[in-house]
């Protein structure tokens, strides 16, 4: 749907004349006057209001009873009294009442300080009580799931938390149990309520009765300050607020901001910042020595990552999504110009060529994150918004639920949001070139019967705003064919429609944007040839490359082919790494580390999915001996000869803006704390215009090893991969989080595990089918090819309705028995 | 003094079942119906001017006016969840003349426009549950209900669903809530139903006694039944009068009549030497009248404006053997063990009430305190979500208010008993299941 007109009108309030927007709730509307309405569990993230807390009763003249304002639309001409008697003496009883049997025990409770309901005790209430009986008593605290603590006579029940398990993450685990005083919120049978977004709840929570379990007794609200920033853990780059106290993040509070977040966080943002205090964490640059890392001097650290000059033209270079816009820039300077080697990529799997780059980056032709919600359909394409976006997946439902957006979802894995939409397509994996030529097909010829057709007439004709919602995990042979669909259903130049890319990495459009990509420049431009992160990968193993510079990344755990990688670091003479967590490959292989900072630490830009250039901001100094990673490449840069002349961060953002003509001044004052996105601006027009390769692949032949549907001949099973939102070394090195701690879940249909004698729980081990095929040269490549053909990976059967048959998808980018192992296309699941 | 209409022979052997229905001229209603044009079924109702004999007193017909038009899922739902205390009467309708309501039913949503109804049965009402399904077998076996009823182009699919033992769940929109398969919680108004019920459709709901009227209306002729009764309170009443009476039970009157010749004349009134202390002209949640207002006429509008309401039309009737603070504790008890606890004020405003008057039978309390518990009804009394706080904050507020000299004599006699106990000794402790949910935090 459309987002609805907007249209003024007057009313009156306690005497005064005020406009307000028609249909806004009273008490919001009320603001406009400067009328503050108390209120407990009107919260309009949370859908319709509910209207029982009773604490936003006003006289509105014309209607007999008192009002909630949270549930009266304001309307023109409305008469409402804030002041009245009848209305305050309706407040105090209200304030009376939910005092009854609550245990006023704020000096020891978490929320003292900063609670809703003290503040309007203290405003609203009568300031004595009445009530001298007994009140309910419940055994407290309980665990409500390992990270939530829940204080039931604390609770005055106003059903945010309920309203929020129900209707806006739905997963429809949190309930009311028993009725009248005696009810209090609790899970079915009082399972934990473990959920992705569990941790809003605490926020929601009106009074101190669902506190926060890593936080608990930690802090006072005076003892704290909040310092505004971005979750980069994943690329929802969700506005956040770090608590901080002494230079410690003590927690981390959502920052509302509706063109990004909708004022949700995910558990992982809103829990791994305890990864930035605790003693896995990296903490004094190391260097090998003797085979091992050990903690050394930064001079001496830098002197060895100089020696980066003597491979001037053989030095490669990947960069991680938590990387910020300067560093990227700053590293592919250094790079390119400081020590002449062009082969430093931010993508982990296909290269995109620069024209075909352009055209999907093109301005006009991206969705803005708002878009999924108002959209009049939604496509969500090769990715799944719950593990890639957390953020997106409830904004999907949210459009879905509220606005009768109709979804359709094509991927090959089964989505979280399969139960919410129209049309849930699947397609085996990796063959979205073909599935997409088919769709392409059916928008061109005449109505026919079949899926490919039903999504078809969906996107044709479920209205003209459509937005399609897909993943870096997308073939790159498939991208001609989306931007011709996109093409076919109008959507360049259309606002409230597009494309939007879910990047694997935190900032993988800024860092495109940025430069770091092989062939591809700062804004686009473009640079001389270089290789791809897999091109990178086979150099270094056969020794055409002899040193690799790690930025915030791990290949052998994050890419695909870890054997090769392997194979590659063990060959490089130097690999330099940053890094905050000493993951396999930098532990064996890494000459020399630099300490990385966290997202709580860094200070530059970085670029949401949607265009939105956002501003991080140091919450805390840098903890030990920790320094800023500009400064780092600086200094790297100057040793070898490449002086950058950057001194602070801004003035990386400076070098950043002028190389990059549609960033054309935009300062950071104007990015501010609510970002902006470049695509809105006049300068997107300097964005270099691309294209697609004029000649599209023909249906279904297109790529190399494009399996065809059905279950493969040989009886093994499809591989798909996924990366599971808890899958990142944060999450692993944050202690409350160490219950998320992802294993290998070997997804299997019930038929296939039917046929393998499989059932649901039960240990099994995947193997390759045909590992030979796989091309490697050279002494190390044989050793490479040797590892894949033993190659086991260890897993847990999850037996899943909804997975197709012949396929099983296995988690990557987790730290063992990752799908990254596997090369082969077929693999054979078996009980070991 | 007694009329029948609904009563009309309701205690004939085999009335439940369809072919004795039948022969006495059952289903006759609803031919003629279906023969007239919607919009003229419709005036019919409007004509009669009956008003909803579930408790609120809302003109029926008017009611179904306010459907939205269109092509929209429509619902009607059947509220049977007879669950406000001294009423029985839907009981007896049911179990004895169950097609009565079924073709009440497809004449109602014939002149809605609505294609699927339901039925929500109280579940301890188990045997009349039972009966019900069973006609209703009969009736789509018959064509009285499914597609194309008998011929025409009206189609009405017919569900019973039994509930879950929730007084709540008799509130309207509590119902529709737990009819959906949720936690019964009434939902806040606007919208209403009749705009936004049930899976969010416009849905007309009506008691069992209202729409078992609907055929006799059809029968008799709007106007005809409109002149049974007052101006403003057309037609019948089925009154459940239980209590300190010597012939309880279910009474047909016409609207209108003395309360006094219900009570004393149909019921007998309390036995010998006993007088009507108190009584309940609609329900427990009316507020109560004294022995001074047996004259007030049977109606809704005289009972409104002698400060108490029809209601379901369930007399109570307390004579001068009991205590009123046993009356009020009872009412208090009850109305906070079904609160639904969705909204504060009747959360814990009905708890506090129990409390309190708890306390004075401790002989803990003094004459201040009913003042306290007077104003703490008063701070219910249309501040609550729903109805339900009203139902308890309604009678217990008229008894202080009434019978004040009476309580305080109670809390002089119960200070006496209780002597110099500590407090501890003589508070009541109430504490809720506290072994429930997961383990301690350590």
């Amino acid at each position: 749907m459309p987002r609805p007109e907007q249209k003024e009108i007057q009313f009156t309030i306690d005497g005064r004349e005020v406009r307000a927007i028609e249909g806004a709730m009273l008490v919001d509307a009320a603001k406009h006057g400067d009328v503050e309405i108390p209120f407990f569990c009107y919260e309009p993230k949370l859908g319709n209001p509910v209207g029982a807390c009773r604490m936003c009763l006003v006289e509105i003249e014309g209607i007999p009873k008192l009002q909630t304002s949270c549930s009266t639309p304001v309307k023109d001409g409305m008469v409402v009294h804030t002041q009245t008697d009848r209305v305050h003496a309706a407040q105090n009883a209200v304030v009376e009442f939910l005092l009854v049997n609550h245990p006023l025990d704020c000096p020891v409770c978490d929320k003292g300080g900063e609670c809703p309901l003290q503040d309007i005790t203290f405003g609203w209430g009568r300031g004595r009580s009445r009530f001298i009986e007994p009140k309910r008593h419940f055994v407290k605290p309980l665990s409500l799931s390992p990270l939530v603590a829940i204080d039931r006579e604390r609770c005055i029940l106003c059903y945010r938390c309920v309203r929020f398990s129900q209707e806006v993450a739905e997963d429809y685990q949190l309930i009311f149990a028993e009725r009248g005083a005696h009810t209090y919120v609790s899970t079915f049978d009082g399972h934990p309520y473990v959920a992705p977004f569990s941790g809003n709840i605490i926020e929601l929570c009106p009074v101190g009765a669902l506190t926060s379990k890593p936080y608990r007794f930690r802090a006072r609200p005076w003892d704290i300050e909040g310092a505004g920033g971005i979750c980069t853990l994943c690329p929802s780059q969700c506005n956040v607020q770090f608590t901080v106290r002494d230079e410690t993040v003590m927690r981390v509070l959502a920052r509302e901001n509706d063109e990004v977040d909708d004022g949700w966080l995910c558990d992982k943002g809103r829990f791994a910042y305890q990864s930035i205090h605790v003693d896995e964490r990296i903490a004094a640059p190391l260097v090998r020595d003797g085979g091992e890392l050990r903690e050394v001097s930064w001079e001496r650290a830098l002197s060895v990552a100089a020696g980066l000059a003597r491979h001037r033209g053989r030095v490669g270079a990947l960069v991680g999504g938590q990387a910020t816009n300067e560093e990227g820039f700053l590293l592919q300077s250094l790079m390119r110009q400081g020590l002449e080697s062009p082969d430093i990529d931010s993508r982990g799997r296909a290269s995109v060529p620069l024209e075909l780059g352009r055209a999907l980056a093109a301005p006009s032709l991206q969705a803005a994150v708002p878009d999924l919600e108002f959209a009049h359909t939604v496509l969500v394409l090769g990715c799944e918004p719950l593990d890639d976006a957390p953020i997106l997946d409830l904004r999907i439902r949210k459009g879905v639920r509220r606005r009768g957006v109709n979804l359709a979802i094509a991927s090959a894995r089964p989505s979280a949001l399969d139960a919410n939409a129209k049309l849930s397509l699947r397609y085996p994996p990796g063959t979205e070139a073909a599935f997409l030529a088919e769709l392409a097909a059916a928008l061109a010829g005449p109505p026919s019967s079949g899926d490919i057709s039903a999504l078809a007439k969906l996107l044709l004709e479920g209205g003209e705003d459509v937005v399609i919602l897909w993943g870096e995990r997308v073939a790159a042979d498939a991208l001609p064919t989306l931007l011709r669909i996109a093409e076919r259903l109008g959507l360049s130049g259309r606002a409230g429609a597009g494309l939007l890319e879910v990047p694997s990495g935190a900032n993988g459009r800024g860092l495109r944007e940025a430069g770091v990509l092989p062939g591809v420049g700062p804004g686009y431009a473009p640079a001389p040839a270089g290789r791809s992160a897999a091109q990178i990968a086979a150099a270094a193993a056969d020794g055409r490359l002899t040193a690799l510079y790690l930025f915030q990344t791990d290949p052998v755990r994050e890419l695909p082919d870890r054997a090769l990688w392997e194979a590659a670091l063990h060959r490089a003479a130097l690999v330099v790494a940053h890094a905050s967590v000493l993951t396999e490959g930098i532990r064996e292989h890494a000459a020399v580390v630099f300490p990385a900072e966290s997202h709580a630490e860094k200070e530059g830009t970085v670029v949401h999915p949607d265009g939105r250039l956002q501003r991080l901001r140091g919450a805390i100094g840098h903890p030990n001996q920790v320094r800023a990673g500009w400064s780092v490449l600086a200094e790297i840069s100057a040793r070898v000869g490449h002086d950058q002349g950057v001194l602070t961060s801004p003035m990386a953002w400076e070098q950043l803006v002028a190389a990059v003509p549609f960033y054309a001044g935009l300062t950071l004052q104007e990015i501010g704390g609510r970002g902006v996105r470049w695509p809105d601006r006049a300068q997107a027009a300097q964005m270099p215009a691309g294209s697609a390769p004029s000649a599209p692949a023909p249906p279904g032949g297109s790529a190399s090893s494009a399996p065809v549907a059905g279950a493969p001949a040989n009886g093994g099973l499809r591989l798909g991969s996924y990366r599971p939102i808890w899958a990142s070394p944060e999450v692993e090195i944050s202690p409350a989080l160490k219950f998320t701690i992802c294993r290998q879940h070997v997804e299997l249909s019930p038929q296939d595990a039917a046929r393998l004698g499989i059932d649901h729980g039960e240990a099994v081990e995947v193997s390759q089918l045909d590992g030979s095929s796989a091309a490697y040269s050279g002494e190390a490549g044989s050793q490479a090819r040797g590892k894949l053909e033993g190659t086991r990976v260890h897993g847990t059967a999850a037996v899943r309705s909804g997975v197709p048959q012949g396929t099983a998808f296995l988690a990557d980018g987790i730290a063992q028995d990752s799908a990254n192992e596997l090369t082969e296309a077929v693999v054979e699941v078996r009980k070991p | 003094m007694s009329i029948h209409i609904l009563f009309e022979g309701i205690d004939e052997p085999g009335l439940n079942r369809l072919e004795v229905y039948q022969r006495r001229g059952g289903y006759q209603a609803l031919r003629t119906a279906l023969a007239m044009s919607r919009e003229d079924v419709l005036g019919e109702l409007l004509t009669s001017e009956i008003r909803g004999r579930g408790g609120a007193g809302f003109q029926m017909g008017k009611k179904i006016s306010f459907l939205p038009r269109g092509d929209m899922d429509k619902y009607l739902v059947c509220n049977a969840d007879e669950s406000e205390p001294g009423t029985f009467k839907d009981r007896e309708l049911m179990q004895k003349s169950p097609h009565m309501l079924i073709e009440g039913i497809v004449i109602a949503s014939y002149a809605a426009g609505i294609g699927r109804s339901f039925i929500y049965i109280r579940g301890e009402y188990d045997y009349q549950a039972d009966i019900l399904e069973a006609a209703i077998a009969e009736a789509y076996e018959a064509g009285y209900l499914g597609e194309q009823i008998l011929g025409s182009d009206h189609s009405l699919s017919l569900v019973l669903h039994r509930g879950a033992g929730a007084y709540i769940c008799g509130e309207e929109t509590g119902l529709l809530d737990s009819l959906e398969g949720k936690r019964g919680n009434p939902r806040l108004k606007p919208p209403f139903p009749a705009i936004q019920g049930l899976y969010q459709g416009p849905t007309l709901i009506n008691n069992v006694e209202t729409l078992s009227t609907v055929p006799h209306i059809i029968r008799m002729g709007a106007a005809q039944y409109a002149e049974i009764g007052t101006q403003t309170s057309t037609g019948t009443k089925l009154v459940s009068i239980s209590g300190d009476v010597q012939r309880p039970g279910n009474y047909e009157i016409a609207l209108g009549i003395p309360s006094r010749e219900i009570i004393y004349g149909l019921a007998g009134g309390p036995a010998d030497g006993r007088e009507v202390k108190l009584w309940f002209p609609g329900g427990s949640s009316a507020p109560v009248l004294t022995k001074d207002d047996l004259d007030v006429p049977y109606d809704f509008d005289s009972l409104a404006k002698a400060g108490t309401m029809l209601g379901s039309g369930a007399i109570i009737v307390v004579d001068d053997s009991h205590r009123v603070l046993d009356v009020a504790y009872k009412l208090a008890k009850f109305y906070a063990h079904e609160s639904c606890g969705k909204c504060v004020p009747c959360r814990e405003g009905t708890n506090w009430t129990v409390k309190m008057l708890q306390r004075i039978e401790a002989g803990e309390a003094t004459p201040m305190d009913l003042d306290i518990m007077a104003s703490v009804q008063d701070e219910i009394i249309g501040n609550c979500l729903c109805v339900l706080g009203d139902a308890m904050a309604m009678p217990v507020g008229s008894i202080i208010k009434k019978f004040r000299a009476e309580l305080e004599e109670h809390i002089e006699a119960a200070r006496e008993r209780a002597g110099i106990g500590s407090l501890e000794n003589v508070i009541p402790v109430g504490v809720a299941d506290a072994h429930a949910g997961p383990l301690p935090v350590h």
